[in-house]
């Protein structure tokens, strides 16, 4: 029996040496990422005045180096494609957590997409993996049942199949990220003929996922305790306005502001400067990017 | 509390230290603990049925008792009767109610008398299937005089209850259990690091390779009409190495942890996939169950030792049993008729006993001609996975229609190419060592501690590394 007992502790402490040559693994695969901006934020290095949080929406139709030129106020853009507001929330939590405070957020909704269950919009969880070997991720992908709670001991159970890729990510051709976190997109895939979609909308309460209006909720309340001013943007798209949505995302907002793109601009009625029905094209997003400049400056936001 | 979750991950060490370090002295005692942690196992599971497990062990018990006492050959008769009734009406009611009663309703539809039925709400008892099969053996052993009824209620209890094979087996006899829970059990250091080599492997089995090829199998079977002919072939095999890593790798980790506490339970699996016809397959898949119906169903209805008619039924019945015990969906049944098919011809002619050994038993790689009669059988008993695997019978044709055609031949747009090295792997590892009782037992028979080691911890780091946060429960427990 002592033997037996023995071979198994001595076994258990041979793994548990062996285990840790995995971090190679995991240490290595953030450097493999073109998108650096999480692990920016999770080693401090993101101190700006203005954030902008969203989803592709916020990625490619907003340049956060337009507006820091335009406004003077350092500004970076931390919208995820492809993200949820709950992933939005988890950003903005991690920003505050090991960032200096913004003055102002920007945080641009999906309309009409926002509170529902939306396949499209997720929670980035492969925006998370490559990052595990940081403990606030690995926490937060235990709480989301990605891992146990053997991750904290064994980097075997903390590892990810996709850390074993030797292969750098490489930057998208049509929407390269930029050094502002901005993904405007570059030019149109294929030539295709957008049609503007103008029927009147109407928005239901039905299928609202109460995690995602928690997550909304919470959004406001750390801008709030932490003295940060919110403002929502709602950027243009081929089609008709959905004021059914909107009505129903100004009962769940407080006194923050909110920012509609100028609805009677002709050029958001231009498929010229669409890349498809809801994301600009550069030069789209240079005429969005400096309306928002614009009313950040005339309202003072973020002095 | 599955096998593979940390809940048992810390129940386990509890109760074996107990156990060797505690109760060392006395079998009795031992067996006392272990039944009581087997309950305190099985209420973890569902607290409910609890009471079902203990009226079916107490009824068992007694009428094992009367049998034994009775003096006419008519009282006998009655107690196994009665026993035997009880306990088919309990797995009757709790697994197949549902299905008699709207297969009933079915068939009166179709001479046009409607019928109005009462499904039952029921959540099937977790191991009913197998504990029933325990106290029906132990049953028929007892009135066919092969064992004396058990005086020891505690050893009787644990020889239908032992934890590691509660829920999903292996189908123990009570010949070949009771005997090694009536005596002193010491440790055995060989007998105990086999059982964690057996663990290992039976974790790996489910984690790394039934898990793994689950996500793709199940992805391919739940929208079989979006793929191509290859890529559903790919489903169905990855299928097939899904339900067997799944199933042999909880019958690993039952085996493994039972030699722990000194007890050998029955092999359950033995290669199966090496198989050369469909008869070796029966003889080295769910081995507990096959002979099973061997002894208590085909042999006392004759097996092969009458008419051709009556074996060729014999055969078909215990098919179709099998089938049935899985579960009750028709899907079950072809799936048992399709084996019965393919075993027949064999069984006709002679040649079902012909691969009796081990394959290339005495070389490192078989040769072309037993290769193609591995992949030869291995094709049909994919085939009949599928209808195993589908929700419906017109799921499974549907299936095989659109998996047999010209897009066959074509390159399957699902190749994960992660999960086809890790079945490469597999394969290799098992061909080694399928000389043994499961194959890493191979490894612990290795002169050199360094070789044994290295090979344990890669096998733990890939068990970990693929290890799923939500607990993936065994296929197995459904039945």
């Amino acid at each position: 029996m002592k033997r037996f007992v023995k071979h198994c502790l001595l076994f258990g402490l041979v793994f548990f040496v062996l285990d840790k040559g995995l971090y190679f693994f995991l240490n290595q695969a953030p450097n493999l990422e073109i998108d650096k901006r999480l692990e920016y934020m999770l080693e401090g290095k993101m101190n700006k005045d203005i954030i902008i949080l969203g989803s592709s929406r916020g990625a490619d139709n907003i340049l956060a180096k337009q507006i820091e030129q335009q406004t003077k106020r350092s500004t970076y853009n931390l919208s995820y494609p492809g993200s949820d507001i709950v992933f939005h929330d988890f950003i903005l939590k991690a920003l505050l957590q090991y960032n200096s405070k913004p003055k102002l957020i920007l945080l641009v909704i999906d309309n009409p997409f926002l509170f529902k269950e939306e396949q499209t919009l997720t929670f980035r969880l492969d925006r998370l993996y490559p990052l595990s070997k940081y403990n606030y991720i690995n926490a937060e992908l235990i709480a989301r049942g990605e891992k146990n709670y053997l991750s904290w001991l064994f980097c075997a159970a903390r590892i990810n199949r996709s850390n074993f890729t030797f292969k750098t990510v490489s930057n998208s051709h049509l929407n390269p990220i930029d050094n502002w976190g901005s993904m405007p997109f570059l030019k149109k895939e294929k030539q295709q003929s957008l049609k503007f979609i103008n029927s009147n909308l109407t928005y239901t309460t039905r299928g609202e996922l109460e995690a995602k209006i928690t997550a909304f909720k919470s959004m406001q309340k750390q801008c709030k305790s932490n003295g940060i001013q919110l403002l929502y943007v709602f950027s243009p798209a081929y089609r008709a306005f959905d004021i059914s949505f909107y009505n129903r995302f100004l009962q769940l907002v407080d006194e923050q502001s909110v920012l509609v793109y100028n609805k009677w601009d002709s050029r958001y009625q231009n498929e010229e400067f669409y890349f498809d029905e809801v994301h600009l094209l550069k030069t789209g997003a240079e005429i969005f990017t400096n309306e928002i400049s614009t009313f950040i400056q005339s309202k003072n936001v973020s002095k | 509390m599955l096998f593979n979750s940390l809940d048992f991950a810390l129940f386990l060490p509890v109760v074996f230290v107990l156990y060797w370090f505690v109760l060392d002295k006395s079998y009795s005692k031992q067996n006392f603990f272990l039944l009581v942690s087997s309950y305190f196992f099985y209420a973890c599971w569902d607290i409910r049925f609890l009471g079902l497990l203990l009226f079916s062990t107490a009824f068992d018990f007694f009428a094992a008792a009367c049998i034994q006492n009775a003096q006419k050959a008519a009282i006998k008769k009655f107690w196994l009767y009665t026993s035997i009734a009880a306990n088919i009406t309990f797995l009757g009611f709790f697994k197949y109610y549902n299905f008699f009663a709207v297969s009933a309703q079915e068939s009166l539809s179709l001479i046009g008398i409607s019928v109005p039925i009462y499904l039952l709400q029921v959540v099937l008892p977790v191991g009913i299937s197998f504990y029933t099969f325990h106290g029906l053996s132990y049953i028929v052993d007892v009135y066919k005089n092969r064992i004396e009824a058990e005086k020891d209620l505690i050893a009787y209890g644990l020889f239908v209850s032992y934890f590691p094979l509660l829920v999903a087996g292996p189908i123990e006899r009570a010949t070949h259990l009771l005997p090694q829970l009536k005596r002193e059990r010491s440790f055995n250091y060989v007998m105990a690091a086999s059982g964690m080599y057996q663990i290992l492997w039976g974790l790996f089995k489910k984690i790394v390779i039934a898990d793994q090829c689950a996500v793709y199998a199940n992805a391919i079977f739940n929208d079989s009409s979006m793929y191509s002919g290859s890529t559903l072939l790919v489903g169905a095999v990855f299928f097939a190495f899904q339900i067997y890593g799944d199933f042999s790798g909880y019958s690993d980790i039952a085996l493994g942890v039972s030699k722990l506490f000194g007890i050998e339970l029955l092999q359950n699996f033995s290669f199966p996939y090496f198989s050369r016809d469909i008869a070796e397959f029966w003889r080295r898949w769910h081995i507990s169950l096959s002979s099973w119906f061997k002894d208590y169903v085909y042999i006392p209805l004759g097996g092969s030792k009458r008419s051709v008619i009556i074996t060729i039924r014999n055969v078909f019945i215990i098919f179709l049993l099998s089938g049935f015990w899985h579960g009750a969906n028709w899907t079950f049944i072809v799936w048992g008729l399709l084996h019965a098919l393919y075993f027949l011809p064999s069984l006709l002619l002679g040649s079902n006993r012909t691969n009796m050994a081990i394959v290339a038993e005495s070389r490192t790689i078989p040769s072309l001609k037993e290769l193609s009669q591995m992949l030869f059988t291995f094709m049909l008993i994919t085939v009949a996975w599928i209808f195993f695997r589908a929700s419906s019978i017109e799921d499974a044709v549907g299936y095989c229609n659109k998996m047999i055609s010209s897009s066959l031949f074509s390159v399957p747009t699902v190749r994960p190419t992660y999960l086809i090295l890790l079945l490469i792997f597999f394969i290799l590892v098992e061909w080694w060592g399928r000389r043994q009782k499961f194959a890493l037992e191979q490894l612990r028979l290795q002169d050199k501690q360094f070789v044994r080691w290295v090979g344990l911890a890669f096998i733990l780091l890939l068990t970990f590394i693929f290890n799923s946060p939500v607990e993936q429960k065994f296929i197995y427990f459904q039945f």
